[in-house]
């Protein structure tokens, strides 16, 4: 999946010669933590939640000798971090981590066109590891060797068992676990017959012989 | 003795999916059977299912799906069948199924309209309860969703204020999504994390939406959640919105497989647990309204062992009896044969058996833990609705 198919494109950018005082009224009444600076269509800085809210207090952060009547041009923060529509969410995910930012303005031959932020991602994850049919978790640890995934689906396959979703979840050299989703109630039926087909399912776990 | 109804026939069994399907109508003659043995069951008791429109099966399920569902009862092709959730191994085809899952639907129908006319003041339908039912699809072993019938009965029919109570361990997401966005029916579902098992909803924060906002209510519990632990939550959350609501009438979906026997699910009741439930169920009924309560079966896959005790507690709550602590020797020579394991020969479980469980304290904290994020997010809700 591609940032462009997650950002939010109607992004409201702002003059480095806004007073900050604005900026922050702007912000309280539209509920947006960044806001992208542009000058003559340029991306030149980036100001959030956290930058305007140090404005004039003590905090140990803020910017000395600056007032809510300064530009917003004196509290930016540039360069800008910035990501490309074309850039897999999980290497623009790893940019945000990796530099521990909120947001990064979308940017294509030097134009702002949209923004993410980890919000953006939490919802994509969601929806990633979320129920989109009604299903039962099955977790397999297989051998880390070439086939041992398609075996797996075979075999489910062979029971009239539908698959909705599949996460890998762990891997080392011998082994890689798998949370698959299944469409069937009976998940603890198809776990015993995987069992005696040979695959360690980790959960619906063996019930105790009564 | 006008006053409880068992609403029953022997058509009720046709609703098998297939000799070797977990979901085993057999459960209902088992039940029958032991408590006409231990005298909880009388002839004047036993009601037949009037038969139910099937227009009325329309205003809740798609017309494409029933029409599905008739081509394949015939033994003709439907191209569609298997968007529809027909022909998988939970809904496998089978002769005559629509046949058979009117009479389920007409059962319960039946029930609910006994309660709602006074002509009784309780009623049960065991083979009842197929709460994954939605309205385009089959799922979970459940075609048509007789219980969002009943309550659309009660409602249209009656004019009535519905509170559906769901203990079975699956989410009851059926009928709560065949009634999440309106008002006069609250959906109240207990059951195991959907994070571990089927159907994978039920989480706290689906509350409902529109007019049903505040009205559905989702308690997921962790696996090997034991007696202690459920009835705390049950405590904490049913009677709770149950008053709020202030239903006309309480339809309880009572599937069985929440104990430990259980081989679907993996919460870790007692039968003495499950019971407890139940006459709560009875009481909240007769506090909210004048006793008025409708109870199905549902879930329930250890057919010998556990779901006959279980649901024969569910009648005597239901019909304001006591069963007797030894089960009947005639009902356990006259099943044995025919189980596959060793019957119990006590009501109640020897839980001097059962392994104890690890994480136990772990278990009790998360589920209270769920209860306060559950109560947090209703709260407000309801105090606007209802105020």
């Amino acid at each position: 999946m591609l940032v462009e198919t997650m950002m939010t494109k109607q992004v409201v950018a702002l003059d480095s010669t806004m007073p900050i005082g604005d900026v922050t009224a702007l912000m309280e009444q539209r509920h947006i933590r960044h806001f992208p600076i542009v000058d003559e269509g340029e991306l030149v800085g980036i100001v959030s939640d956290r930058d305007l809210r140090t404005v004039g207090s003590e905090h140990p952060k803020a910017k000395v000798g600056v007032s809510f009547k300064d530009e917003v041009a004196k509290i930016m923060n540039a360069p800008v971090i910035t990501a490309h529509p074309r850039d897999p969410i999980e290497e623009a995910a790893k940019v945000l981590c990796e530099n521990k930012i909120g947001a990064m303005p979308v940017v294509q031959e030097g134009e702002l066109i949209g923004i993410v932020t980890a919000v953006d991602f939490l919802r994509e994850l969601t929806t990633m590891t979320g129920v989109r049919a009604s299903s039962t978790r099955l977790e397999v640890e297989l051998d880390n060797a070439p086939g041992s995934l398609a075996a797996l689906l075979a075999s489910i396959a062979s029971h009239n068992v539908g698959v909705s979703s599949i996460l890998s979840t762990k891997q080392d050299a011998e082994t890689v676990s798998f949370v698959l989703r299944v469409d069937t109630i009976d998940g603890r039926g198809l776990a015993d017959a995987l069992r005696s087909s040979g695959f360690n399912v980790l959960w619906p776990q063996v019930k105790q012989k009564l | 003795m006008a006053d409880y109804a068992f609403v029953y026939n022997p058509g009720l069994s046709d609703y098998e999916l297939s000799d070797s399907h977990p979901f085993k109508p057999v459960r209902l003659e088992l039940t029958k059977s032991l408590l006409e043995a231990a005298g909880l069951l009388l002839p004047q008791h036993i009601r037949s299912p009037h038969p139910t429109d099937e227009k009325h099966l329309l205003r809740l399920h798609d017309a494409g799906f029933v029409r599905a569902v008739k081509a394949v009862s015939r033994g003709e092709d439907a191209p569609d069948a298997y968007s529809y959730g027909l022909g998988t191994g939970d809904n496998p085809i089978f002769p005559n199924m629509h046949k058979a899952i009117m009479g389920v639907c007409s059962a319960t129908v039946t029930a609910v309209d006994l309660v709602a006319s006074g002509r009784a003041q309780r009623a049960v339908n065991l083979s009842g309860g197929l709460h994954h039912a939605h309205a385009a699809q089959a799922s979970g072993f459940c075609l048509y969703n007789d219980l969002a019938l009943g309550i659309e009965h009660a409602m249209l029919e009656y004019g009535m204020r519905v509170a559906y109570v769901d203990i079975d361990a699956h989410h009851g997401d059926g009928v709560q999504g065949l009634f999440y966005d309106q008002d006069n029916i609250m959906t109240i579902s207990l059951h195991e994390s959907g994070r571990y098992l089927f159907p994978g909803t039920g989480h706290t924060y689906e509350v409902g939406k529109d007019a049903g906002r505040g009205l559905s209510v989702n308690m997921p519990l962790e696996p090997y959640t034991e007696d202690a632990s459920y009835l705390e939550a049950f405590e904490a959350v049913v009677p709770t919105a149950l008053r709020r609501f202030k239903p006309d009438l309480i339809v309880l979906q009572a599937g069985a497989d929440m104990h430990y026997f259980d081989p679907l699910a993996d919460l870790k009741l007692t039968v003495a647990g499950m019971a407890r439930s139940y006459e709560r169920m009875s009481e909240l009924a007769d506090e909210l309204c004048e006793g008025r309560l409708v109870a199905t079966g549902g879930g329930g896959y250890d057919p010998y062992r556990t779901v006959p005790r279980a649901w024969a507690l569910l009648w005597a709550a239901v019909s304001r009896q006591t069963m007797p602590t030894e089960l009947p020797k005639s009902w356990l020579e006259g099943w044995q044969n025919a189980s596959p394991v060793d019957l119990p020969t006590e009501l109640h479980d020897n839980t001097e058996t059962w392994n104890p469980t690890p994480r136990r304290a772990d278990i009790e904290s998360h589920n209270r833990a769920v209860v306060k994020r559950l109560m947090n997010a209703l709260e407000p809700i309801w105090e606007e609705q209802f105020g």
